[in-house]
């Protein structure tokens, strides 16, 4: 009997035990709050989660000057949104710092999934990002500190446009045509590469052409602009199915993102990349990398009269509401934004600084690869969303990966797949 | 005395009937914690308001959420390619299921070694096999294109997954790869469960091995029909990793489940997400209730 009773009992405590682990598994941890001090963040260990490589000498240093270990998680970039949104929307720690890019603005500013760091971060610093500030701007607030300057420019293989006879990047879309057409004349079967698979990548190369051909894709009340046939957006798709219908673009680029593509850039299978980031030349030039080493070079995106417009993709760097160290967190972005680390880093992983005062020592000191270009490019980027990525962008990028997909496939026409997005844009904003 | 012996009895039997509770109240709680939970918090997400990511007041909505997932194209479009995933793997699964099972049923020589490789593609996982296949397709580089314009049999590169129903075709094809080799199993299974005594009986009676296929061994096999069925169904319904690997997120060859994860997870918005996903759980259901149904018919 006592034998049986024992055994109740025992079995009533592994149940009290499961349910109290239960009950506490997901329970949150206290957190630290922004602004503490040195002294106080030291032995914390931070996870910072982004999309590129880190060396580990680089976070040693930031170790041993202040007491915070780091266990940098790099993921996909794909991948990085979906565990963003996951754990944010149920509430649970992911990360104490994570990537933030400009696309996440509206969306993750408007759910409150990130802390404002404009009251965390110091003033001489958020000044020094204030060329990028508008992409991390929402509702009075900045979320990001942005790390990555990346904005859309051309790139060609030299080589292969001196086999050509062709001296310079062309400038226009119209000198594009010609020299696309010289290209394949001198055995290039594809000159052009250009992602368009339905993925976020596939996308940007519409709304760069959208832009250097004069139009914008919406109006400063984000109504849609790129339903009319005689819309710069229009034209710029129908671009697009002519490129491959002409055969510049490779048929397999319909299910090519941007990575891949590029791939083939360094592997010599392609002479131009329209639209890619100043930051992927140290990796075209890369022996070790690439198969043109040498023979990239940068070219201003071709407009219709002359070089058109270009916009910014820019990255940051954000602090979760749900991060257990903030203060350390911080600690880490600040460290990160110092013109030295900032310059240290764009030699590892290509991300070119955002603050002023790294992009003039890389000028000034001529480490900017493709640096004249980069600079004669500055003047003609333009916000994709001049207040901002609105809060349905990414229903608006989902829709368009989706239709323009449908349309480079030629499943659908460019005039349905655009008044179809018009439509759904249109409804975002009533 | 008696009345004594029967409170005794009565508290031993309660006792029991206590600890027979308390040993499977670990396992009830990880059913309500892990899946009652869940479902019901899913639940309440699909009759709640997208809330404030899409400027709507949050709040009960009651079934305005199913209403709006049923009626939009994309998700019509990615319904309709799943009952085309579906009803494409289940034949090519049943047919070439039994066919396999059937040969690989007779002793031959090397027959073990058959066997390993053909359990192989079971055992990739099924984003590595996308990938994989991902090189046989590509229109640039792709043995597929390759070795068919050696052959001559096409003149040009093909682009294998642009097309619709080429595209679903295809796919089908490298979701059918892999789950071919357990619906083989499931039948070579079903075919060493058949007596031998009953084939020769009937080839006493006359029958052709046609006849006996048709006549002994399918009706025989039924039970493995219904589980084959069962999980080939459920397998296709759920298929995502090989379309995203393939052709990601395209139209042409959308799922349902992919629809729900762009939704859900790229789009954020849950309770249109969880929508679709409680309409794809309650077909699931009823799938796997009808073919429960008829596995019971067959082995009763």
């Amino acid at each position: 009997m006592n034998g049986r009773r024992g055994l109740i009992g025992l079995a009533a405590l592994v149940v009290s035990a499961s349910l109290l682990a239960a009950s506490c598994g997901g329970g949150s941890s206290s957190s630290s709050g922004a602004g503490g001090s040195s002294e106080s963040i030291r032995g914390q260990t931070i996870t910072v989660m982004v999309p590129y490589d880190m060396p580990q000498k680089l976070l040693n240093e930031f170790t041993a000057q202040t007491g915070v270990k780091v266990n940098y998680v790099k993921l996909g970039w794909d991948a990085t949104h979906t565990k963003l949104v996951t754990a944010n929307a149920a509430k649970v720690y992911i990360a104490d710092v994570a990537e933030f890019d400009w696309s996440f603005t509206g969306q993750f500013a408007g759910a409150g999934w990130v802390e404002p760091l404009d009251t965390v971060l110091p003033k001489p610093l958020l000044e020094n990002l204030k060329n990028t500030d508008a992409a991390f701007s929402a509702n009075g607030h900045t979320w990001a500190a942005c790390y990555s300057n990346d904005f859309r420019v051309s790139m060609y293989n030299k080589k292969m446009f001196a086999k050509a006879g062709i001296s310079s990047f062309p400038t226009t879309f119209d000198e594009l045509a010609t020299d696309v057409q010289k290209l394949k004349a001198a055995g290039i079967q594809y000159p052009l590469a250009i992602p368009m698979a339905a993925t976020e990548g596939g996308v940007t190369p519409w709304y760069l052409l959208t832009l250097a051909m004069g139009g914008q894709l919406f109006d400063n009340n984000l109504k849609p602009q790129f339903a009319s046939p005689s819309s710069a957006g229009y034209k710029a798709l129908q671009w697009e199915v002519d490129a491959l219908k002409n055969g510049w673009v490779s048929p397999g680029a319909v299910s090519l993102d941007d990575t891949p593509t590029f791939d083939k850039f360094t592997a010599g299978q392609n002479a131009i990349v329209l639209a890619t980031g100043p930051g992927n030349m140290p990796t075209a030039n890369d022996p070790k990398q690439s198969s043109i080493a040498g023979d990239a070079q940068l070219g201003l995106v071709p407009g219709m009269t002359g070089p058109g417009s270009s916009f910014g993709l820019p990255e940051g760097l954000s602090i979760p509401v749900t991060a257990k160290h903030k203060a350390a967190a911080a600690a880490f972005i600040e460290w990160w934004e110092q013109p030295k680390n900032a310059i240290a880093i764009y030699h590892t992983q290509g991300s070119l600084p955002c603050g002023a005062d790294a992009l003039k020592q890389l000028s000034d000191t001529g480490q900017l690869q493709g640096g004249a270009v980069v600079t004669a490019e500055l003047p003609h980027v333009v916000p994709l969303f001049p207040s901002g990525a609105p809060i349905w962008y990414e229903q608006f990028s989902s829709d368009a990966q989706g239709l323009l997909n449908a349309a480079v496939k030629g499943q659908m026409s460019v005039g349905d797949a655009l008044n179809q997005l018009s439509a759904k844009a249109a409804a975002h904003t009533q | 005395m008696r009345a004594w012996r029967n409170r005794e009895g009565d508290r031993s039997a309660r006792e029991a009937q206590v600890l027979g509770w308390l040993f499977v109240a670990p396992a009830v709680a990880a059913v309500v914690v892990l899946i009652l939970y869940p479902l019901v918090t899913g639940f309440k997400q699909s009759i709640r308001s997208g809330g404030f990511l899409f400027g709507e007041k949050p709040g009960y909505v009651g079934l305005r959420n199913y209403k709006d997932v049923i009626h939009d194209p994309t998700s019509q479009s990615a319904m309709r390619h799943t009952v085309e995933y579906v009803l494409l793997a289940v034949s090519l699964e049943i047919v070439l299921g039994i066919a396999i099972a059937v040969t690989l049923h007779r002793v031959f020589r090397g027959r073990g070694f058959v066997l390993a490789v053909l359990i192989l593609p079971w055992a990739l996982p099924s984003v590595v096999s996308g990938v994989l296949w991902r090189r046989v397709f590509d229109p640039d580089n792709g043995m597929l294109n390759s070795v068919l314009m050696q052959l001559h049999i096409i003149s040009h590169p093909q682009v294998w997954l642009a097309s619709g129903r080429g595209a679903i075709f295809y796919i089908t094809l490298v979701h059918v790869w892999g789950v071919l080799p357990l619906i083989s199993l499931i039948f070579l299974a079903g075919l060493q469960s058949i007596p031998d005594e009953v084939y020769s009986a009937s080839a006493v009676d006359g029958a052709t091995p046609w006849r006996q296929f048709r006549h002994v061994t399918l009706p025989l096999l039924r039970p493995s029909i219904a589980i084959a069925l069962t999980v080939g169904t459920l397998l296709a319904i759920s298929i995502f990793d090989e379309i995203y690997v393939l052709n990601g997120t395209a139209l042409n060859t959308r799922s349902i489940l992919i629809q729900v994860y762009n939704t859900t997870f790229v789009e954020a918005d849950f309770a249109h997400g969880t929508a679709l996903a409680f309409l794809l759980a309650v077909v699931t259901a009823v799938f796997g209730g009808l073919y429960a149904l008829a596995l019971r018919r067959a082995t009763v």
